[in-house]
């Protein structure tokens, strides 16, 4: 259907068309892959580090060590999460009866994504807790 | 229009039903490696720790199918979003050829640093 428009109306249609929350879920899972498909790449790239050896990579981890990097990473996993969670749903719809309640597992892919995300950003900054259980055990 | 444009006789079916697999291997996985690498700061940005878990024959088998399936899915996702938009023959050979490209390039440079080790 989307072959009809011309080139340049794609954005005009995406941008006024009313959007329920399966519109919605198919616009971010498409931005949402888009970003997570680019970010393997350079992620696959930036670990190449690891074939020069012990001083490079440790080197090269210590920007990604940084306060922002770590904040970055963390608004990375909300990426992650929408996509995944939200994978699961389209998986239950197309395979299973989802059909019938896409909207209430959008809801469900929303709040438990939230959940998700705080617990690992409790996770990532709370480094002094995670030394603590570890030292326990 | 798959047929028309791109020369495939195929429903496509095997590719829509991949996806859905792969995307569920990689709903495991991914979380999984996101926890692995972020329960502490050093699981994830020190050579030593990745080096401790290479040992693991397992741990590098894993590791190779995340590139794999990751590339797969991904690029395999970003096609069919090109699909779903009206382009010529040669743009989209173009961005078919290059989407094949990046999957056997970073998949070989993310299988050549997991067989470093």
């Amino acid at each position: 259907m989307s072959s009809n428009y011309p080139a340049r109306g794609w954005a005009r249609v995406l941008l006024t068309y009313h959007k329920f929350s399966g519109s919605w879920a198919w616009v971010l899972h498409r931005i949402t892959g888009l970003v997570l498909t680019g970010y393997i790449m350079l992620h696959i790239f930036a670990l190449m580090s690891l074939q020069k050896g012990k001083a490079a990579f440790d080197s090269e981890m210590q920007l990604f060590r940084t306060p922002v990097f770590l904040f970055l990473e963390w608004l990375l996993f909300a990426f992650l999460l929408f996509h995944a969670l939200n994978g699961i749903r389209i998986v239950l719809v197309d395979l299973a009866e989802g059909a019938r309640y896409h909207k209430q597992l959008y809801y469900a892919v929303v709040i438990i994504g939230l959940i998700l995300f705080l617990g690992m950003g409790y996770i990532m900054f709370s480094q002094d807790t995670v030394h603590a259980v570890a030292a326990v055990k | 229009m798959s047929s028309k444009y791109y020369g495939s006789r195929g429903s496509g079916a095997p590719a829509w039903y991949l996806q859905r697999v792969t995307g569920m291997v990689l709903f495991v996985v991914a979380i999984g490696h996101y926890i692995l690498m972020h329960y502490h700061l050093d699981s994830g940005h020190t050579y030593d720790a990745v080096l401790a878990r290479m040992q693991n024959p397992l741990y590098k088998a894993l590791q190779i199918s995340f590139v794999v399936l990751g590339l797969y899915h991904g690029l395999a996702g970003t096609w069919s979003i090109f699909r779903d938009y009206r382009m010529p023959a040669w743009a989209s050979w173009t961005i078919l050829g290059m989407l094949y490209l990046a999957g056997v390039v970073f998949g070989s440079l993310g299988v050549a640093t997991i067989l470093s080790f």
